[in-house]
């Protein structure tokens, strides 16, 4: 019984699938030959890259200040990077002297005749930048602060937190890490480039008008993600109230973003059968569909049980484990790219999986939802969590106010 | 010794700049001084590369270079003094390139590696002098004390090397050892100036990984790699008289050698360049690990064209020239833990870099590298 419900979901699971992917190849086409108009506002009473539809590419870079810097480096240092990715976005160079002969031009090239492609350039303050170095201490959210030990991290120091974070995603690689390049270039001497991660394909849809993208072990994981649409759910999970921030008024409006980059062991992940796939995600593979049933945004129905007694979604299914009714009602916005960077010299695996990014209103989010997957998940078995970060990222920079940048209130307030 | 790829981008970037200045010049007076730029063509060929004509009148001078059907001869080089002023280079068959100068009155150089004639001279005719553009005269301060600066390291350099190759002509392997990082010390300090000079940088300070198949291979590092690793100075004879030849005819050359502001600033980047690509990785001194006396010499040598060109520059960029100070305290503050002693009379003397660990060495490239960026801003100030 239970062996011919695999065979059958099987089945149809790869057709789906491959139909799955000749309308992803199709909708690419269409993103190429009609390009839509690809400017996403710098200044916002928001920042740009969070409330913003999914670009398809990130690059993504966290930075540490160097020792005997100030707070007036770090005003230097917020004004210039504010004011290049104003530019950059517009789809124009880094602000400063690009002609003259005598001189290295002030904006590095590669992106010119490239077009923005839905730039957005989104900052993060990390823990360690309220330490004593820039008497910012007395205006540290009570939640910033490195994350605590969570079940399954097997975490790599040297590639997570950090004192700021950029994260730049646009639907052009290259314009994605022109903006990292010459941020890292414009702060250099105050800050050095501590790691960094691209991201090259969205896994996430955080819009209504996006399907959803499958990760690297081929399932739609995200179908339940919040969608920028609905205000009401950003201001509840995603957006800092002034409420939550007493002592650091800075960050109302703000929010906190989570990066964890998440390895998949693809080799054995691909020898696993499907059935087992899909009770590992609780969904079908190729349409996405709870396993309780329905088509991909059917809400799953936890409850539902198979003619053997045993639930149609497996109780450690990375969907049931995750799920906001699960939680206590708890939703990220979720905003992650697939990665790879190579292959393991160690073992000759592939080095590839989810550059996992999050926003919401507060760290404990990520925490509560971490915490039980970290402990019982199907997935784990599959993937490791290699690096971890956690950022403050404050509200945008003011329409209508030139002398705004990137944590003014913080800085100057 | 940079990698041969940035000795041509040293040639064409730190020291021919005074070319590109030209050529941005020439470009904005042509039509204000009724269009008299000169054409010069230089036609490669297996034979050679004639310039046509020989003779021009002096001021701007556009150089084309095209290639007739060789394929040994891809390079087109205009020089006085044995000094590279422009050159275009990877000029195959079907490729034409072009580049400006002004010159000044006077006999030229064409230069054609690979050719059966691979010289031919170029004649510049007419009144001298006003084609320089007016130098402001804390610029030419600077430039005359730069000029004095690279003449001071080249005569301390002189019996430095002396006392190095003595020992190495003596087998003393011990004093050979502990003379090479002081010897070297004076020619670090104004290495970009030597790079304009054509061949004499790969004869003095060529790394074993940049030995071209066919190539000889000499200069410090030829006798640095015997006297490490094989505790021998035995065959290294012939090696230290080269050296010797070859740093008298640097001192010759130098003696000659004008500055341009621009070149002030470029060579102390280059010099920058030199610190973040072979000294913090540890290839330059691959056998010795003096890869920090090196990198102080580096360093001082920057300085000293800084210093040069700050009275100028904190007219025109104050705050460039505060932070750019503050920089170079920032890098020097953090060299000085590894200080140990001299070496010899005025050189300071460091730690065996093997011993500084990645963490060090990391924090070390992060300090030139947040000098190197606002310093390769200070050509445009002074240009």
């Amino acid at each position: 019984m239970t062996l011919s419900r695999r065979r059958f979901l099987g089945r149809a699971g790869l057709v789906a699938a491959g139909a799955g992917a000749a309308g992803g190849v199709l909708a690419g086409c269409s993103t190429d030959t009609a390009p839509p108009p690809a400017v996403v506002p710098f200044r916002a009473d928001h920042q740009a890259g969070i409330d913003t539809a999914a670009q398809d590419r990130l690059a993504f870079a966290a930075f540490d200040v160097v020792p005997g810097s100030t707070r007036a480096d770090l005003v230097a240092l917020l004004s210039t990077w504010s004011a290049a990715a104003e530019a950059m976005t517009a789809g124009r160079p880094v602000p400063g002297e690009n002609d003259d002969q005598n001189s290295p031009p002030a904006d590095t090239g590669e992106a010119f005749d490239l077009a923005p492609g839905n730039l957005t350039v989104t900052v993060g303050f990390g823990p360690g930048l309220f330490d004593a170095r820039f008497g910012l201490g007395a205006k540290r959210p009570a939640e910033l602060a490195v994350l605590p030990a969570l079940p399954g991290d097997t975490l790599d120091p040297a590639i997570s937190g950090g004192d700021l974070c950029i994260q730049a995603c646009s639907e052009d690689p290259q314009v994605a890490f022109h903006v990292v390049r010459n941020l890292a270039r414009l702060g250099r001497g105050t800050v050095v480039t501590r790691w960094t991660q691209l991201g090259f394909g969205r896994t996430s849809s955080t819009s209504t008008s996006q399907v959803t993208a499958r990760n690297l072990m081929g399932f739609k994981d995200g179908t339940r993600n919040l969608k920028v649409e609905d205000p009401a759910a950003m201001s509840r999970s995603v957006w800092v109230d002034p409420a939550d921030v007493p002592d650091a008024g800075w960050l109302a409006g703000g929010s906190y973003l989570v990066s964890r980059r998440i390895r998949m062991i693809l080799e054995t992940w691909d020898r696993d059968v499907l059935s087992d796939q899909e009770d590992v995600f609780g969904r079908a593979k190729g349409t996405g569909a709870p396993l309780s049933g329905g088509e991909e945004f059917t809400a799953p129905d936890f409850r539902k049980t198979l003619a053997t007694g045993t639930p149609a979604i497996p109780l450690n299914a990375h969907m049931r484990l995750a799920a906001p009714e699960n939680n206590g009602g708890t939703a990220i916005l979720r905003r992650s790219y697939s990665y790879t960077d190579g292959i393991d010299q160690t073992t000759g695996m592939l080095d590839a999986g989810l550059f996992f990014v999050a926003f919401m209103r507060s760290p404990s989010q990520f925490v509560t939802l971490q915490t039980k997957l970290g402990g019982g998940d199907a997935l784990n078995e599959y993937i490791r969590h290699t690096s971890s970060a956690l950022f403050a990222c404050p509200p945008g920079v003011r329409a209508g106010d030139p002398g705004d940048y990137w944590g003014r209130a913080l800085l100057e307030g | 010794m940079p990698r041969p790829a940035l000795r041509t981008l040293a040639a064409a970037g730190a020291f021919v700049v005074v070319a590109g200045l030209a050529a941005a010049c020439s470009s904005g007076g042509d039509d204000a001084q009724g269009g008299s730029e000169a054409k010069v063509a230089l036609a490669l060929s297996d034979a050679g590369c004639a310039p046509n004509p020989a003779s021009v009148p002096a001021g701007p001078v556009t150089f084309t270079v095209t290639n007739s059907g060789t394929a040994k001869v891809t390079e087109g080089e205009i020089q006085k003094d044995n000094r590279i002023l422009g050159e275009k280079e990877n000029i195959t068959e079907g490729i034409s390139g072009d580049f400006s100068l002004r010159l000044d009155p006077g006999t030229y150089t064409v230069y054609c590696p690979g050719a059966a004639q691979d010289t031919a001279e170029l004649t510049v005719t007419g009144q001298g002098g006003q084609s320089q553009a007016p130098v402001d005269a804390s610029l030419a301060t600077a430039t005359a004390g730069y000029k004095q600066y690279v003449e001071n390291q080249v005569a301390a350099l002189v019996p430095a090397s002396k006392a190095f190759t003595d020992a190495v002509r003596a087998g003393d392997v011990a004093r050979a050892q502990a003379l090479y990082a002081p010897a070297r010390y004076h020619y670090e300090t104004i290495e970009p100036v030597a790079e304009s000079f054509g061949d004499l940088d790969p004869a003095i300070d060529l790394r074993e990984p940049d030995v071209e198949p066919g190539q000889d291979w000499t200069g410090f590092h030829r006798i640095e790699k015997s006297l490490w690793t094989q505790n021998t100075a035995a065959g290294m004879a012939p090696y230290a008289d080269k050296l010797d030849a070859d740093i008298a005819k640097l001192q010759a050359q130098v003696a000659g050698a004008e500055y341009q502001p621009a070149q002030l600033a470029n060579g102390a980047s280059e010099l920058l360049t030199e610190v973040s690509t072979s000294k913090v990785t540890g290839e330059e001194d691959a056998f010795s690990h003096t890869d920090l006396s090196d990198f102080d010499a580096n360093i001082a040598g920057a300085q000293q064209a800084f210093e040069l060109l700050k009275p100028s520059l904190q007219a025109k960029d104050p705050a460039l020239a505060t932070q750019l100070q503050a920089r170079f305290t920032g890098i020097t503050d953090e060299l000085t833990p590894f200080r140990r002693g001299e070496s010899a009379p005025g050189i300071p003397a460091y730690v065996d870099y093997s011993t500084v660990s990645e963490e060090q060495r990391r924090v070390l490239a992060d300090r030139v590298n947040a000098l190197a960026e606002p310093l390769s801003q200070v050509s445009g100030k002074v240009a």
